[in-house]
């Protein structure tokens, strides 16, 4: 056997013992419910609703998708959850305010605090903070690179993205955006970055080795305030939610330019994408619901009533 | 392989361009008191202006002066002037010749003739008097018996993350925010952010990013601009017994924000 397929056989080998089977499962944290909606993607139909904590926020997986995290801003402290058994199995520390965070490859979790002007940095095994990073005010949006290099962090109120290098937790540079920047997401290499801006109703792309912004465009929809960003798995497509335009945009993901948009509820917040990008999920605050948005037609096919003020989401499949 | 490239890269960068190695020291002046609503704004603007500044690589100092002071002034080594004196001084301030072309903030006053005198150089941060009654009057057409009055703030004031600032500010201050603290730290912040774009000092440069350029987040809502009177446009709130009921525009009524106040300066100052 040649070195290459040794390598590939025991890449799957680890994979297959290390990755649960997928239960298809969409978890949304109801903000104003504190809850945590469970929704079986297969059929579309709610499975269960968890009592999680007060004013969930932040949601995301662990690398493995074995455990799923809720950030829970008034209680300060990140609840774990079994995403088998569904059994909640602990709450975390999580800092003053912890909004929004990304987990990374290595499964330590990067969140903003909102209140403190700073990221913290939790080891889940340990249950410890184990790096503050001071950042701008008002930090909202977190993203891990996707091999884990870097982290950008977005200061709402001091208009910049934040690049931390995770290897000393250090900044190592500020790119300044339109008012209010939120959403963040890398393209698959982690060449590109993109940065929404709710006041400046702006996307911005940023080249991550230049660390500056190479394309920018004010987003020609009524009311729009741009929030939640997510790339099609090749990186052709930005999905973009607006709040209350209540529409998600879905941009070239090149050319920044609007192509079409999908009618959604109202308020639309969080958005995650199907691992094969065919299908994209929305929460819609003031609607109470999520919308099932089929990506090759941008139609939404579905509405899925969940708990009051849906705000974000994570899909195991 | 492209990992190694890639943090090859990466740490050339690091060594080759560090953080903003040189600071910027920004100077505002300030005539008004030392104490109340307008100073706790502006010292909590200052605050916040020295967290982006520390990323961004400016410095903020206030220098306070007396009216006297004031006059002697070198205005070309001026950024901007922060005012929250009486309404006549203000406006004498701004029609100073010396000052012309020098950014000069109105933090307290909400008299309808700083407005209407439509001076270039004249900022007014307050929501005028005018646009408060505009306002009142738009809740009593949909309520007749409201008993509402109009504010620029509001301690209890939620969305745009007002909230934020709200508590960060009493945290800091040890006080509420009100219509005058918000006035003093949105003037403060409307220069640093300009400040931070502009990667400028001068007074009239500052002056024109002020009034044609900006979008300014005053966790307000939608980005703020300056009307050609100077006024900056801004919702204004509607508080009956201390409890905010409603927020104006209110909705239906044509003409977005500025349904609130004067409109044009060149043909209603007439």
């Amino acid at each position: 056997m040649k070195l290459k397929q040794i390598f590939l056989a025991s890449l799957v080998l680890v994979s297959a013992s290390a990755w649960a089977d997928p239960t298809y499962r969409l978890f949304v944290t109801n903000e104003k419910s504190n809850t945590v909606s469970v929704i079986d993607t297969r059929t579309g139909k709610l499975e269960t609703t968890l009592a999680i904590g007060d004013r969930p926020r932040g949601i995301g997986l662990s690398p493995d998708h074995k455990t799923l995290y809720v950030a829970l801003s008034e209680e300060n402290a990140i609840a774990m959850v079994d995403v088998a058994t569904l059994e909640i199995l602990g709450k975390l520390p999580a800092g003053d305010d912890p909004e929004t965070f990304d987990v990374h490859p290595n499964g330590n979790l990067y969140l903003s605090n909102e209140d403190d002007a700073k990221a913290s940095v939790i080891n889940p095994t340990t249950g410890k903070i184990i790096h503050e990073i001071k950042v701008g005010i008002e930090p909202e949006g977190v993203a891990v690179s996707p091999d884990g290099s870097i982290v950008l962090v977005t200061s709402e109120s001091t208009n910049m993205v934040h690049i931390i290098d995770t290897t000393n937790h250090k900044v190592v540079a500020n790119i300044l955006v339109a008012a209010r920047p939120r959403g963040l997401a890398f393209n698959s290499d982690g060449s590109l970055a993109y940065v929404s801006s709710e006041i400046g109703n702006e996307v911005a792309i940023i080249d991550v080795k230049k660390r500056e912004i190479i394309k920018k465009v004010v987003i020609d929809l009524a009311k729009s305030k741009p929030m939640a960003l997510v790339l099609s798995p090749d990186d052709k497509t930005l999905y973009m939610t607006t709040g209350r335009a209540s529409k998600v945009a879905i941009l070239d993901a090149k050319t920044l330019e609007l192509k079409s948009t999908a009618d959604v509820g109202k308020r639309v917040w969080g958005a995650v994408l199907s691992r094969d990008g065919s299908t994209l999920y929305t929460a819609n605050g003031v609607s109470h619901t999520v919308s099932v948005v089929d990506t090759a037609s941008s139609k939404s096919v579905m509405e899925i009533e969940v708990g009051k003020f849906p705000w974000g989401l994570a899909l195991d499949d | 392989m492209i990992k190694i490239k890639y943090w090859a890269t990466l740490l050339m960068l690091v060594t080759i361009t560090p953080l903003k190695a040189e600071v910027m020291d920004v100077t505002l002046h300030y005539v008004g008191p030392t104490e109340g609503g307008v100073w706790l704004g502006v010292q909590q603007g200052l605050n916040e202006a020295n967290i982006q500044g520390e990323f961004l690589g400016q410095r903020y100092s206030l220098q306070v002066i007396s009216e006297q002071e004031l006059a002697q002034l070198d205005a070309g080594s001026v950024t901007a002037l922060l005012l929250a004196t009486g309404s006549e001084k203000i406006l004498a301030t701004a029609k100073t010749e010396k000052f012309a072309h020098v950014p000069v903030f109105n933090m307290v006053s909400d008299m309808d003739s700083l407005r209407s005198a439509c001076l270039p150089n004249l900022l007014n941060i307050s929501a005028s008097n005018k646009m408060k009654q505009d306002a009142v009057a738009q809740m009593l057409a949909k309520y007749p018996d409201s008993k509402a009055h109009a504010h620029g703030w509001h301690k209890d004031f939620k969305k745009f993350a007002a909230s934020q600032l709200n508590s960060r500010f009493t945290k800091t201050q040890g006080a509420i925010m009100d219509d005058d603290a918000w006035a003093g730290w949105a003037a403060v912040k409307l220069l640093s952010d300009t400040i931070a774009r502009t990667q400028s000092m001068d007074g009239p440069v500052v002056l024109q990013y002020l009034k044609n350029d900006i979008a300014f987040d005053g966790q307000k809502g939608a980005g703020s601009t300056f009307r050609d009177s100077g006024q900056l446009r801004q919702l204004v709130l509607l508080i009956e017994n201390n409890k905010i009921v409603a927020e104006a525009p209110l909705r239906g009524v044509k003409g977005g924000l500025d349904s609130l106040g004067l409109k044009h300066c060149k043909l209603e100052s007439k």
